[in-house]
């Protein structure tokens, strides 16, 4: 594996250095813009360690039975049959062999239970960690992390997700998702052909005439505009803006990650968090397998297979794993008993018990925590709430679940509304 | 089909009569809003028409729109811009007249007006024609003329189009929101009263139609306001008191309002309304344990127990339109254009807490009153508020409650109308107009103070590749380098790109730099890059 390129531009995870040298260039020749002159770069703080986390999220909601809780033999088993893994003990269903290989670094759940069958709502409860019913618009958990972890003064943003994601909510603009549509390239709009000096002198008439909007009236718009305008030139400038690109990927790891949307989805998200990206997610469609379960599963579940086994071998070799949490779920399982829909039953929405997969930052890998009954209609041992898991979430990211958010009409709101970690989650 | 006063009715007059006997005996006596518990004798029994068809329910509506009290007072009672601005005065005190911004001119009036009734900029030649009209009543004239334009009924449908599906998390196969679009435009521009639009998509009941794929009957565009609430009962409640009443009830689907008077029960008595069947509200505690809860409005208004879900429909808008205890009705639509227009509500539009959040209350609720007086006529808002004093002054950033009002607050342009600002100088580009569309969406329920901008905006029309290439080509483009005079370069781009001409100071300035630059051409590109991306490009001043 070749030294990756943040080595060679000689940057630290937080890019401070590219900061300094971004300083350096700033400095020469640009004292008549007082846009860029407005630049605060504040040394970058080393927050919480450095920690990082990675949603891969199947959307639509895939079958618990075909994923990590395959029912073989039973009425309710069909078709799937299940494979032995890394961890003794631990059998998952067959679509999953890359999987099974990197067992020992996760922790599988199955017995998670929620409480909303209908995508949106599913969604919105397991990104935010409450049920969509109040007013306000809870913050994707990804925006919280973003606001704790994240570097205020970042050259990029601090949430990135590759496809459309819920909304920072109440948290606001500074912690939004910035969202990417096509992963191993640059984001949209970032790359701009003007020579410096000519952008400089635009910028520095734009400073003038938004100077004369403020004065108009406007002071309160210019402000937060031209802070907007800051960010997205420092973005512009910054090195770590090659975190998005594969130029200097080599092929074998392009390859290694498999050739999906997904799977260099997931290469994106793990360069990102190496140059200090605090969330990622990623997003898999097409888990919503009402008809044509089994097949369905053999077409989607290969790049997801290979993207997340190595996204943790690829992690863990980097000696990144230790600090970032990767995740990987739906919004919720799906029925047990195989349905009569034509022309090819498949399996509709499902709360009571599902499952996902957690590894990473400080979770015990090779271990399932809970167990439901024979023919997966019960939980029968250890059942985790949402709230658990969003407690287990924040343990992992070391964000103090009890904190309280404040929507915009004053409401404390708490993070996590209650709950206790999974227990035996951690080593 | 359209709810005219004194309209005559295809019913007997025995077989409404009943009906509108129940609508009006069960209206309150007291605004309590707490859940009254009052054993009510045995109804009798009901003879109602068949109102399986929109059009049996607006007929069966507009009979009880006739026999609305407020007909006989509305023919008294006016409401002039002047009142308006008289009642604020008073209510904002003698000291407000010290910081009472100035009144706007022509240009940026003009600019204002275009942005707020049509979604887009004056034309050059429009603005120069304004400035030079002798007319001492142009302003009105031209608030006149922009409200039977195509484009204002256009702009607004998109309005509340966005309003009613913002938040909507409704199956998009099942929706579909431009229907509800083209269906709102065509109300807007014939002139529809507000309670007429409300009633249909409140009275709506789509049915779905299972020999078509993927039809809920939301090719009908008054349909899509009950399947943007995917029929459910609880978000038709909390939607319906959010978006025609202005108040905020859906904290209390779960528990009580934890500042209002608004109790758990009445969320679920409002929801029942809408249900088809028998209503069974959840235990707070324990969601498997149910009671049944009969349906009842916010005010106590009770429909008559053998009442149809059809018929439950119809009254329900009847309680919400022309019950005239519910000011609420009224009061949310006036609340809505004002934060529009002057850039601040009375209260934010959809999440109204206790009544003591409603700033200036009296005035608000006054012009609420007018518009029940004038037939809930929409046109009739704008040409009250857009004629005053208070939307015509200078813009500023208030900070306070006690400023409100005293200026206008300079507003961030919605999605639609950055897209036509860029569209009039780069002609449309179906790719860059989805970017804008998507980039610079917006919750059309928060308030302006609220709203944020965000780096995408920025990086978008800073770099877009298309953006620059397209107003490098532009006409515009081309105009202007074949102006010789500099000074009239400078005009002509300010009155292009900002629909206004420039100050002197930004004349000696854009000067300056175009004898600076080397190459004259790319100064003029970098000219109009700079007012694209200028605050006031995407603001309304």
């Amino acid at each position: 594996m070749h030294a990756d390129a943040i080595l060679h531009l000689n940057l630290n995870r937080r890019g401070g250095v590219s900061r300094r040298s971004f300083l350096q260039s700033a400095s020469l020749g640009i004292t008549g813009s007082a846009l860029l002159n407005q630049f605060r770069l504040n040394a970058a703080e080393l927050k919480k360690e450095g920690r990082s986390c990675i949603l891969v999220w199947l959307a639509g909601a895939p079958s618990q039975m075909e994923t990590w809780d395959p029912k073989p033999g039973t009425p309710n088993g069909g078709e799937t049959k299940k494979i032995t893994t890394q961890s003794p003990g631990i059998e998952i269903a067959h679509y999953w062999p890359k999987i099974a290989s990197v067992m020992n670094d996760i922790a599988v759940i199955r017995s998670i239970t929620g409480k909303e069958a209908a995508h949106e709502r599913g969604t919105y409860h397991l990104h935010t960690g409450h049920r969509m019913l109040g007013i306000e618009k809870f913050p994707h958990f990804g925006s919280v992390v973003a606001k704790e972890i994240g570097d205020p003064q970042s050259d990029i943003p601090n949430f990135v997700s590759i496809g459309q994601t819920l909304s920072s909510g109440f948290l606001g603009v500074q912690v939004a998702p910035f969202i990417i549509d096509r992963p191993g390239q640059l984001p949209d709009n970032v790359f701009n052909n003007t020579p410096t000096s000519r952008q400089q002198r635009r910028l520095a008439l734009l400073s003038q005439q938004e100077s004369d909007f403020a004065d108009a009236g406007a002071a309160a718009l210019v402000k937060e505009q031209s802070k907007l305008y800051q960010k997205a030139n420092l973005m512009m400038l910054s090195p770590r803006l090659k975190a998005f690109q594969f130029d200097n990927e080599p092929t074998t790891m392009k390859e290694a990650y498999g050739k999906s949307q997904l799977g260099q989805g997931l290469l994106v998200a793990r360069r990102l968090v190496e140059v200090g990206v605090p969330f990622v997610e990623v997003r898999s469609g097409g888990w919503d397998m009402h008809s044509n379960v089994f097949k369905g599963m053999e077409r989607r579940a290969p790049d997801v297979d290979q993207g997340l086994s190595q996204l943790l071998i690829d992690l863990k070799q980097r000696g990144l794993l230790d600090k970032t949490l990767v995740l990987c779920m739906g919004e919720f399982g799906r029925t047990p008993k195989i349905n009569a829909r034509p022309p090819v039953p498949g399996r509709d929405h499902w709360v009571k018990n599902f499952n996902l997969l957690m590894a990473g930052a400080g979770i015990k890998g090779g271990q399932v925590i809970g167990k439901t009954d024979e023919n997966g209609q019960e939980i029968v041992d250890s059942p985790v709430e949402v709230d658990d898991l969003f407690r287990s979430m924040c343990h992992a990211m070391k964000i103090n679940a009890d904190m309280e958010l404040h929507t915009p009409i004053g409401r404390p709101v708490k993070l996590v509304e209650s709950g206790t970690v999974i227990k035996g989650l951690f080593g | 089909m359209m709810l005219k006063r004194g309209q005559s009715s295809s019913f007997r007059p025995c077989q409404w009569i009943v009906f509108i006997t129940l609508i009006c005996l069960f209206l309150p006596t007291t605004l309590a809003a707490a859940p009254r518990k009052n054993a009510k004798k045995k109804a009798p029994p009901l003879n109602l028409p068949p109102l399986k068809t929109q059009e049996q329910k607006m007929q069966l509506l507009g009979y009880i729109r006739s026999t609305m009290p407020t007909r006989r007072i509305a023919r008294s009672i006016s409401f002039s811009s002047a009142d308006l601005d008289q009642a604020l005065e008073q209510e904002l005190g003698p000291t407000s007249q010290a910081v009472f911004a100035k009144t706007i001119d022509d240009e940026t009036f003009i600019r204002r007006v275009y942005l707020d009734l049509t979604g887009t900029l004056p034309t050059p030649e429009k603005i120069e024609s304004f400035l030079s009209s002798q007319n001492r009543n142009k302003r009105a004239a031209l608030i006149d003329e922009l409200l039977e334009t195509n484009e204002y009924a256009r702009k607004w449908s998109k309005y509340w189009t966005s309003v009613i599906f913002y938040d909507s998390v409704a199956n998009k196969n099942r929706v579909n929101p431009q229907a509800l679009e083209d269906w709102l435009a065509e109300q807007f521009h014939k002139g529809a009263p507000w309670d007429y639009i409300t009633v249909m998509l409140i009275s709506a009941t789509p049915q779905r139609n299972k020999a078509v794929r993927n039809d809920y009957g939301q090719k009908y565009g008054p349909n899509n306001f009950v399947l943007a609430c995917e029929n459910k009962s609880t978000e038709l409640a909390s939607q319906t008191a959010r978006i025609f009443m202005g108040i905020s009830i859906k904290c209390a689907e779960c528990h009580d309002h934890p500042f209002d008077n608004w109790k758990r029960e009445q969320f679920h008595e409002l929801a029942a309304f809408f249900h088809p069947y028998t209503y069974k509200m959840p235990d707070a505690d324990d969601p498997t344990v149910k009671t049944v809860v009969k349906p009842r409005f916010l005010l106590g208004e009770k429909p008559h127990e053998k009442m149809k879900s059809d018929a439950r429909r119809v009254s329900i808008a009847a309680y919400l339109a022309y019950n005239p205890k519910n000011y609420w009705f009224a009061r949310a639509y006036v609340n809505r254009i004002w934060s529009e227009l002057i850039g601040d509500g009375f209260y934010d539009v959809d999440s109204l807490g206790p009544d003591s959040d409603v700033i200036h209350k009296p005035v608000v609720n006054r012009i609420a009153a007018n518009f029940r007086y004038k037939n809930f006529d929409p046109k009739w808002v704008f040409r009250l508020i857009m004629n005053s004093n208070i939307y015509q002054r200078e813009m500023r950033t208030m900070s306070s409650t006690s400023e409100l009002f005293t200026a206008v607050r300079p507003s961030r342009l919605r999605p639609d109308v950055v897209a036509a600002s860029v569209e009039k100088l780069t002609g449309h580009d179906k790719k860059l107009h989805q970017e804008i569309m998507q980039v610079f969406d917006i919750n059309p329920s928060l308030p302006q103070g609220a709203l944020e901008g965000s780096i995408q905006q920025a990086l978008l029309l800073m770099n877009n590749t298309t953006l620059q290439s397209k107003l490098s080509q532009s006409e515009l483009k081309q105009k202007l380098i074949k102006i010789n005079s500099n000074e009239e370069l400078v005009q002509t781009l300010y009155l292009n790109v900002l629909a206004r001409h420039a100050t002197e100071q930004e004349v000696q300035r854009n000067i300056e730099y175009l004898n600076e630059s080397a190459n004259r051409e790319e100064a003029i590109d970098d000219l109009i890059w700079v007012l694209v991306n200028s605050t006031e490009f995407r603001t309304k001043r």
